[in-house]
């Protein structure tokens, strides 16, 4: 770059950092003052949110950084590496205008923004990254790789297959991951090997049991928000692994109190409602804000960044490595509902299962604007939910804050009428 | 009894397993020594070839039957038949394809070479969908020539000569139970190739090369012969009618795949089957693995008519594979007011 | 005697409609919106229930909604406009079964579909463009110097119904008009035109769902005989017009403020309540 480039680059840098840094404040705020049920546990949360905004980390010893731009990279692979996994996703409306220079008008406001955040090294990390993990799950996504910017943090093109129930696409992932683990050495210089992978196995595992036990508590009565509940998956790549595992345990151990501590519960009016489609990432909390604003109770959600981020398992017959990988590439493919895979009847059988486990009054399915793989999705998820009698919003949206005032009519409504259904069912 | 029952799904059923393998082997290879007699219908591997088994297989008793006229089939002879047919199906049903798994000899010498294979380090193999389809009949073609020989050797088939003498109990002569079982008392002599006649020599012959596919093959597959076995599809005929069932609710089944992954004797069926509900099918020997390996709640269970015995459960899962015990008390079995268990 | 209100606050007009505690509407009033919104309301209000010789004590609750809603203070609770608008629609149709409502009001325009028990199932909503709304006949009844409230009239002149408006964009629609206009096209069938290429919006907004009978259509524009004609063209049958169409939102309004105050009598703590401040989670 020359240097009239240069200082225009700086400009748009330091300027999206700043604006991370005002929409993260702003969202945060919202979320500690405007309600009224807040919880102790949740501080540590806010605390990593906070920081994360302003791109600092909690540690900030020289770690190697390993960014990844899909949740379909298996982070226990990076960890076994001697590596930190951090996420590229952004939900910064100013980092997807930092990215929209590069992408085609009509571009999902998510990939944008990763590739803003990537473009002004808005990343939390104390060392640049060795690579960029890019899956190639989504048209949008996989094409990010060669787009020509001034980035310098080489892209790691991972194979995703595009279908995920014949025998052909599940060898070719195990063949895929292996590849990968052998590359992942490579960039690292370290050697991936059966203790460190089996300790990496059991770090995640340990995370996913504390997010399982989470999700076993939102069946019941309310006791946590929607929103502080992305709020926690969002969070999850921006501290150490064990940190987050150890005071989402001591949350649910306030959760589990707050239930048994209240007897006489009465049955909240306030419809439960699951969303579904692209995904809210911090601080991108328009809608599950709005939503909840208007007395909604958000008690489950479908997305990849907090629902499907940590809830399938990976299972070991033999604690080897010839074992241990490809029961690590099972975990992030065959179990997948994103609509990057098809056929991905999955999807309808887990809206379903869900909806019949938290007792779920109505879905919002969110679509960004630009992101075909939801959008085709729409139709049928809506057929489904109709033949089920489940009340369904669908929204398209993207991350400008144009809208709002369009999306509370919207949100409103759709909650009076699952209130109004509610409340003549019972009286 | 939620507390007796939240124990048993938690508990470690590969463990009980080994152990309860360990006796019944000792049994069945020991079990004359103390003058054990558990009849000539059993419906597993336990051959009279090792003088001090405690019985008989009933494939080898049927052989012995069927080597029989019609004439004395439709007769007396065919009472003894039908009698121990019948108590080969009442002892099979009792515990259903477990028998397989928990206490066939020949399927726990195979667990244990595996577990060689395991320390070595050494990687497993498995079939592909089109070789597991093309190949499963194998066993139902043996099943049905060591039923029509015996049968061909005393009547005349189709106008055929009745076949040798030499192929007397066809299937125990190249049974690698045959050979192995012995071994255990220290006894080799099955271990040899009768040049007697070309018959024997072939058929002696067919028992080496059994014996060493038995040994090879289980090394690098995890339970190899039990895919040729006619004594599993002699079972499965019957299987769909035990009480001892393994069943899976398709509704709450994330098609993870943890249960495949985990299978001896892969059946895919059990992982991407979400329309049917009784999952015994092929090799199954109820192992109950996959049980193990399933991290979702109420998914898969084994019932013994009707009554729950052990269901699957996130915390039984984290617990057994992972070694993560459950430090809260478990927020689904004390806050919501309806149980876990969905419909 | 008490009195409940419906205040509909549009981007246009402010619409309020006052019931008696027998459900009987009392008064009503329109005044155009203008920019201060909580003010105009506010006088609006109280101008109506002096001139209909009420007492402003024995107003027992009022419910705002429509676009400005949360701007006007005084009201008890708010409620969206789609909502309202289905309520409205039930009673100002009595005998007929709604099942769908086709809102063209001053700057957006509504498709909300009820279900068989009177509840919301869907909507669908334009309210990014103005080239099927009001706003569209504002425009052309300037350009074409003709009193908006002779446009259907002169509809009903027109003998040639094939003159098409073809820009998807009310701004450029005016271009095109003016060029119709000195091409020599009559008047009424270019006003013909301009009501047709509305309905054939509509419908494009209508879209992938089926509607389904009864329809209803209110909202100011429903005053327009043309358009009515229109639209019942398109869709191919008769809608139901109810006597005061502008208000049938702002009825619907004041008649679920009845009913939340008749309900919160007998249950205290189960009700539709909406704090705007506050959000209480847990409060129960």
């Amino acid at each position: 770059m020359n240097q009239k480039e240069n200082k225009r680059y700086e400009r748009l840098s330091s300027s999206s950092k700043k604006q991370l840094v005002i929409e993260s404040d702003q969202v945060l705020h919202e979320l500690q003052t405007e309600f009224t049920d807040n919880l102790s546990g949740m501080d540590y949360f806010y605390g990593v949110a906070h920081q994360f905004a302003r791109g600092q980390l909690s540690n900030q010893e020289k770690r190697k950084y390993i960014a990844t731009s899909c949740v379909q990279v298996p982070i226990e692979l990076i960890y076994a590496a001697g590596a930190l996994p951090v996420r590229t996703c952004s939900g910064a409306h100013s980092m997807s205008m930092a990215g929209a220079e590069f992408l085609p008008a009509r571009s999902c406001s998510l990939v944008n923004a990763t590739f803003g955040a990537i473009h002004t090294n808005s990343l939390p990390v104390s060392s640049k990254p060795l690579a960029i993990i890019n899956p190639t799950t989504c048209d949008q996504k996989k094409k990010l790789s060669e787009i020509p910017s001034g980035i310098d943090i080489p892209f790691y093109t991972l194979e995703v297959p595009p279908t995920k129930d014949s025998e052909e696409a599940r060898e070719y992932w195990y063949r895929i991951v292996k590849k990968f683990t052998r590359d992942l050495e490579q960039i690292t210089g370290k050697r991936i090997r059966k203790s460190n992978l089996k300790e990496a196995i059991f770090r995640v595992a340990k995370a996913q049991q504390a997010f399982r036990q989470l999700h076993q508590i939102r069946m019941g009565h309310h006791s946590i928000r929607g929103t502080d509940a992305l709020l926690i998956a969002n969070t999850f790549f921006y501290d150490d692994i064990d940190s987050w595992t150890h005071h989402l345990h001591s949350l649910n151990s306030e959760l589990v109190q707050r239930l048994t501590g209240d007897l006489n519960r009465q049955n909240s009016s306030s419809p439960r409602i699951l969303l579904t489609g692209s995904p809210s990432i911090f601080p991108n909390f328009k809608l599950p804000l709005m939503i909840e604003k208007m007395g909604g109770d958000i008690v489950v959600d479908e997305f990849c960044s907090s629902n499907r981020l940590l809830y399938d398992t990976v299972a070991v017959d033999e604690w080897n490595m010839y074992d241990m990988i490809p029961a690590i590439a099972d975990r992030y493919l065959k179990a997948c509902t994103c609509p990057c895979f098809t056929p991905n009847r999955d999807r309808d059988r887990k809206l379903l299962t869900y909806i019949k486990d938290f007792k779920v009054d109505g879905v919002v399915y969110q679509s960004f604007s630009g992101c075909q793989l939801y959008e085709l999705e729409s139709m049928r998820i809506s057929k489904l939910l109709e033949q089920e009698n489940i009340p369904m919003l669908y929204i398209e949206t993207d991350y400008s804050p144009d809208d709002k005032g369009q999306l509370s009519t919207r949100i409103e409504a759709f909650i009076e009428s699952l209130k109004a259904k509610k409340l003549h069912l019972i009286a | 009894m939620r507390k007796l029952k939240r124990y048993i799904n938690n508990s470690n059923i590969s463990r009980f397993r080994l152990i309860f393998q360990i006796l019944a082997f000792l049994l069945l290879i020991y079990g004359g020594y103390v003058s054990i007699h558990i009849g000539t219908s059993i419906p597993t591997f336990a051959c009279p070839y090792n003088q001090e088994c405690p019985g008989t297989c009933y494939l080898i008793s049927a052989q012995h039957q069927l080597h029989n006229t019609w004439a004395s089939l439709f007769g007396f002879r065919g009472k003894a038949f039908l009698i121990g047919f019948l108590t080969f199906i009442l002892f099979f049903l009792v515990i259903n394809k477990a028998w397989c798994g928990y206490i066939c000899p020949l399927g726990t010498i195979q667990d244990w070479i595996t577990k060689v294979r395991n320390l070595a380090g050494v990687s497993f193999s498995r079939y592909d969908n089109l070789s597991f389809k093309r190949l499963k009949a194998i066993k139902y073609v043996i099943l049905f020539l060591l039923i029509i020989i015996p049968l061909g050797m005393s009547n005349s088939l189709l106008g055929l000569p009745l076949f040798s003498e030499d192929l007397s109990a066809p299937f125990c002569q190249i049974c690698p139970g045959r050979v192995v079982t012995p071994l255990f008392i220290g006894d080799t002599s099955q271990l040899f190739i009768d040049f007697t006649n070309t018959t024997t020599m072939i058929m002696s012959t067919l028992g080496i090369i059994v014996l060493a596919l038995f040994f090879i093959g289980s090394f690098f597959k995890k339970r190899f012969f039990c895919f040729f076995c006619p004594m599993s599809a002699l079972h499965s005929l019957f299987s769909p009618i035990s009480p001892l069932r393994l069943n899976k609710k398709g509704d709450n089944c994330t098609r993870c795949g943890n249960c495949y992954r985990v299978c001896d004797v892969g059946i895919k069926a059990i992982a991407d089957d979400i329309e049917h509900k009784y999952m015994v099918k092929d090799d199954c020997m109820m192992c109950f693995k996959c049980v193990e390996a399933c991290p979702e709640n109420d998914c898969l269970e084994v019932s013994f008519v009707k009554v729950p015995l052990f269901t699957s459960t996130e915390e039984g899962f984290f617990k057994r594979n992972l070694h993560l015990d459950n430090d809260m008390k478990n927020p689904s079995c004390t806050i919501i007011e309806d149980e876990p268990k969905r419909k | 005697m008490h009195y409940f209100t419906g205040i509909d606050i549009g981007s246009t007009a402010i619409k309020i409609a006052i019931i008696s505690e027998e459900t009987e509407l009392i008064a009503q009033k329109v005044v155009p919106t203008g920019a201060k919104f909580n003010e105009n309301a506010m006088n609006a209000y109280t101008t109506l229930v002096e001139e209909s010789n009420l007492e402003l004590s024995k107003s027992r609750y009022v419910i705002s909604t429509g676009y400005g809603r949360r701007l006007y203070k005084s009201a008890d609770q708010t409620v969206s406009e789609i909502t309202a608008n289905a309520i409205g629609a039930a009673v100002v149709s009595k005998g007929h079964s709604i099942r769908t409502i086709i809102n063209i009001g001053g700057q957006d325009s509504k498709i909300i579909q009820i279900n068989q028990q009177g509840f919301v199932q869907n909507f669908i909503m334009n309210d990014k463009c103005a080239a099927g709304t009001g706003r569209f006949l504002e425009m052309a009844s300037r350009n074409l110097e003709v009193d908006i409230d002779q446009m259907g009239e002169w509809h009903r002149l027109s003998r040639d119904k094939d003159l098409t408006v073809n820009s998807t964009c009310a701004v450029f629609a005016e271009s095109e008009i003016i060029s119709l206009l000195a091409e020599g096209k009559k008047k009424e069938d270019i006003i013909a035109g301009i009501h047709i290429s509305i309905a054939k919006r509509i419908a494009r907004l209508a879209g992938r769902t089926t509607v389904q009978d009864d329809v209803l259509f209110d909202g100011g524009t429903a005053y327009n005989c043309g358009l009515i004609d229109a639209l019942e063209e398109e869709f191919m049958r008769d809608f139901i017009i109810p006597e005061s169409p502008q208000i049938t939102t702002a009825i619907g309004a004041a008649h679920m403020a009845l009913e939340i105050f008749l309900k919160s009598e007998s249950y205290p703590s189960d009700s539709l309540q909406m704090h705007p401040e506050k959000h209480h989670h847990l409060k129960d």
